[in-house]
């Protein structure tokens, strides 16, 4: 089983507990606005520039699931205290089937984390999910109308595989980007402290969007619109959630 | 800081007593032609000091700075640690006494001369120190005039007194022959004057003012100072480490030693961690806070590796419980020692560049052929053998005050004065000289893709119409991404570098020593080297001690820790760096100073022996923008996520770099 992985980062800070590589999966079926990883929204292989305009690399190579494994698992030395391999994208989910081959591989060798949005079919998150050890995930925009507009989705799978998520009693971080206007609204984080109460979910990580979103749009050859004011400080208000007696962590 | 330490530090920013420095009436004397004797040393000695004259700056309670602007040079000497803690304890009063004693018993003209060179040595301070606690005095230094009434004549009883002192001794030295003065295990030998003083009441934080005071007298002269490179001073200051019980001793002193130089953000004092499997996560936390200042330090050395290879060396065991690092990363015994770690160099490009040139097309199998790159390494080491005549080596006789033994032996520091006179060599160009025989093995002996005759004339040709060879060379294992075959030819390197030299004897009496450094060799050899069969091209610098070859885009840090532990580096113990970088911006959170930490503890307990991390600044990412090339692995922190630099927009990377913007 073959995948198409554009990164794999050794030491990736902000993907879960210890040291940890992280692997990202190209392809994603969302199209935030504010993506800072555009590399990562399209399922094929593509070409990266340098500010100049000569080719730096392809973008997107296909794996077999063993050798990636295999890969990983050379880092087992150091990956094994504490830390572990983080599946991020893209959607990981968004290619199932592999990525399901993986974590079955390393099940008992190393620790495995799944950052994902959610949005994938509930059959292909119920199936993939219990393989891995922990699951980062995004909770973006709670309003199925603002969810269309700004990430061109809508969000019912989303909260619906949310929901499931909470009904395992496997471990996962919920976290939330938070963009000026769009995601950080009262009436958004006031809607996803509510989710999280009704769960029973007590942790939460705010991601304070940074204006260098943007920067990988030019060397794809494309344009960075993200269509809200990126000048505008993001808030995080911490007290929506804390009056529901969740921790709110900012990033 | 204090108003008193503000003041002083904000002296030493606006760099205006560097103007009261006055040049010599008599430059430094042409008197340093052989042969070196004693009489010579006093006389450069007394010139220097003999139109010394006091500079205080606003705030200051040290003084005791350099007065002439000649650059004293002081090539004859140093990369050691002496033993300052004995005499600062008793005093130079006593000290002189005692020697007297000693030289009136002694009828040998040898040591004689000596002896009376020590002797005039120290009779020079009190005039000078005299000058100066006039001149504190009538300027309103109270503390310092105060002070001076009886240091460093008596033994200092202050934390206080005791840096002070320090910083005499370092004046006096340096108005010798001698550069490098590294301070050593501050954190242990300073550490009953500070306890003393808190059980008497004096509060941790004045001790604390105190302690930066003494760091920003460290960096006063820092541009007058004979080395390659402004700065380049040996400053060296060693904290932690084990006992030869298993005790990890890291104390409150040295943790108040990384919180100046926090503060501070000066170049002096350099700072190394003593470290090892039992240290305690916390230090690794300090530490990382101190990287994340991008000042260049601190750099960690792993007590279960560099201990036990001290002591295969030859070094008794309470000795080398005891190493320091001198200037750079040599590793070195303290108040005994006088060795020489940065001899010679054994160029590992090169040697495996010739070896390609003379042997290559004769050589049938790679074994054949890595049996010639053994031989020349062993031939490099036996030509080591007649280097390094110590007759040029002045006799030093004020830092045989401070050298222990050499009071009661009256010998030299190099003639016979110090326990250990081992010399050390540097092993550059590790990676590039692995990455290089694994290209030819695997392209011409394994997969027969490439003929010798091919590769000599791309080589010959520093690849001008031959990149499709390059390119090819360029596509091989590489060190640094944890490959077993290409980690274990420079494992095969080092092995047979260890085997040729470790033990074997020094002209000085001592021994050899192997090691990993590269010194400034990096670029000079560079230079010199025509193009290798890693891909790199004449002249291209090689990368800084023992790490992947520049521009070589790793897997990543958890790889590149892995391909450079993999080596019982035991055997390498003349020390050199495995140099990495990380973006600043990494350290902005708890998380990113927690994750850094774990990683060098990773580093060490996998048996690295020397780590250097570097938060990379401002400066870096102007020379990444302009020579994307030479950085594929810079890592800045994005959002959530990092990425490469220099696929960023221009834009970007202005943004990224005006984030940095920040005044030394």
């Amino acid at each position: 089983m073959s995948g198409t992985v554009f990164s794999i980062e050794e030491f990736s800070i902000y993907d879960g507990p210890g040291i940890r590589t992280t692997v990202f999966l190209k392809g994603c079926p969302m199209r935030c606005r504010w993506c800072h990883n555009p590399e990562g929204q399209s399922f094929s292989p593509e070409e990266v520039k340098t500010a100049g305009g000569a080719e730096m690399r392809i973008s997107g190579q296909v794996w077999e699931a063993e050798d990636l494994v295999k890969k990983l698992l050379k880092n087992k030395p150091i990956l094994s205290h504490g830390g572990g391999v983080t599946f991020s994208g893209g959607e990981p989910l968004s290619q199932p089937e592999f990525l399901l081959e993986c974590l079955k591989k390393l099940k008992g060798h190393l620790h495995t984390a799944v950052q994902t949005a959610g949005n994938v079919p509930a059959e292909v998150f119920d199936e993939v999910i219990p393989w891995a050890d922990l699951v980062l995930f995004d909770l973006k925009l709670m309003d199925p109308g603002k969810s269309l507009a700004w990430t061109g989705q809508d969000n019912a799978p989303i909260l619906r595989n949310f929901d499931a998520l909470t009904r395992r009693s496997l471990p996962f971080l919920v976290r939330t980007p938070l963009i000026p206007g769009v995601t950080d609204t009262e009436e958004n984080l006031g809607a996803i402290a509510g989710l999280l109460d009704r769960h029973g979910v007590s942790g939460i990580e705010l991601l304070p969007y940074n204006k260098m979103a943007g920067g990988k749009y030019a060397s794809l050859g494309r344009i960075y619109d993200p269509g809200f004011d990126e000048s505008a400080e993001p808030d995080p208000r911490t007290a929506l959630f804390s009056a529901h007696g969740i921790e709110a962590k900012v990033l | 800081m204090n108003d008193q330490t503000k003041q002083y530090y904000d002296a030493l920013k606006a760099k205006e007593y560097r103007k009261e420095r006055k040049p010599l009436s008599d430059p430094l004397p042409e008197m340093y032609e052989p042969p070196y004797d004693s009489d010579c040393y006093v006389r450069y000695y007394k010139t220097v000091l003999s139109e010394a004259f006091p500079i205080l700056l606003p705030g200051d309670d040290f003084g005791f700075h350099k007065s002439c602007t000649d650059v004293s040079r002081g090539l004859r000497a140093g990369n050691y640690t002496l033993n300052y803690a004995r005499v600062i304890g008793e005093g130079f009063g006593p000290v002189l006494d005692r020697l007297k004693a000693r030289v009136a018993k002694e009828s040998d003209p040898e040591k004689l001369e000596l002896g009376n060179a020590m002797i005039a040595c120290i009779e020079e301070i009190p005039p000078i120190v005299e000058k100066y606690r006039k001149a504190a005095e009538d300027a309103g230094h109270v503390r310092l005039a105060e002070a001076l009434t009886r240091i460093p004549w008596e033994g200092a009883k202050t934390f206080y007194e005791a840096c002070l002192f320090f910083q005499i001794c370092i004046y006096f030295l340096r108005s010798g022959m001698t550069a490098h003065l590294g301070l050593g295990r501050f954190d242990q030998y300073m550490l009953p004057y500070f306890e003393s003083d808190l059980k008497r009441g004096v509060p941790e934080e004045e001790l604390f003012e105190t302690l930066e005071r003494f760091f920003i007298s460290l960096n006063v002269d820092s541009d007058s100072y004979h080395g390659i490179q402004a700065g380049d001073n040996g400053q060296s200051i060693v904290l932690g480490g084990f006992n030869v019980s298993g005790d990890y001793q890291i104390n409150r002193l040295s943790e108040l030693c990384i919180e100046a130089c926090r503060e501070l953000k000066l170049i002096d004092p350099k700072i190394n961690i003593r470290v090892g499997k039992n240290t305690p996560f916390e230090v690794y936390k300090k530490g990382t806070l101190l990287t994340k200042e991008g000042l260049g330090f601190p750099q960690y050395c792993n007590d279960d590796v560099v201990i036990p290879g001290l002591i295969a060396l030859g070094y008794r065991p309470e000795d080398a419980y005891d190493y320091v690092v001198a200037a750079c990363w040599e590793f070195i015994i303290p108040n005994v020692g006088a060795d020489i770690p940065n001899r010679c160099s054994m160029d590992f490009p090169k040697i495996v560049s010739e070896v390609l040139d003379e042997h290559l097309t004769g050589a049938e199998t790679f074994e054949d052929l890595f049996a010639f790159v053994d031989e020349k390494i062993r031939a490099n080491a036996d030509d080591f053998l007649t280097k390094g005549n110590l007759a040029e080596e002045a006799p030093l006789p004020l830092d045989a005050v401070f050298l222990d033994g050499c009071l009661e032996s009256l010998k030299g520091v190099y003639s016979g004065g110090a326990r250990y006179m081992n010399f050390g060599a540097h092993g550059p160009g590790i990676a590039i000289a692995a990455d290089a025989l694994m290209a030819v093995k695997e392209l011409i002996y394994e997969k027969k893709v490439l003929t010798k005759e091919l590769l000599l004339d791309a080589l010959h040709a520093d690849f001008e119409g031959y990149e499709d060879v390059r390119k090819l060379l360029l596509s091989c294992p590489k060190m640094g991404n944890n490959e077993d075959p290409v980690d274990e030819l420079a494992g095969r390197l080092m092995e047979s570098f260890a085997t040729h030299l470790n033990g074997r004897p020094a002209i000085s009496g001592g021994i050899w020593r192997a090691g990993t450094g590269s010194a400034q060799g990096y670029i000079s050899r560079g230079k010199r080297c025509p193009a290798t069969a890693d891909g790199r091209k004449a002249g291209e610098p090689y990368p800084s001690s023992f790490s992947p070859a520049l521009g070589m885009k790793t897997n990543g840090l958890l790889s590149t820790i892995q391909s450079f532990t993999k080596f019982d580096l035991k055997k390498v113990i003349n020390g050199g760096p495995l140099t990495i970088e990380v973006h600043d911006t990494v350290f902005r959170n708890e998380l990113g100073i927690e994750k850094t930490a774990m990683l060098v503890k990773e580093f060490i307990d996998l048996g690295g022996h020397q780590l250097q991390i570097n938060a990379v600044n401002r400066e870096t990412l102007l020379d990444a923008k302009a020579h994307p090339e030479n950085y594929p692995n810079l890592i800045v922190r994005v959002w959530g996520w990092s990425g490469y630099f220099v696929e960023l927009a221009p834009e970007y990377q202005d943004h990224i770099i005006k984030r940095l913007e920040f005044e030394y």
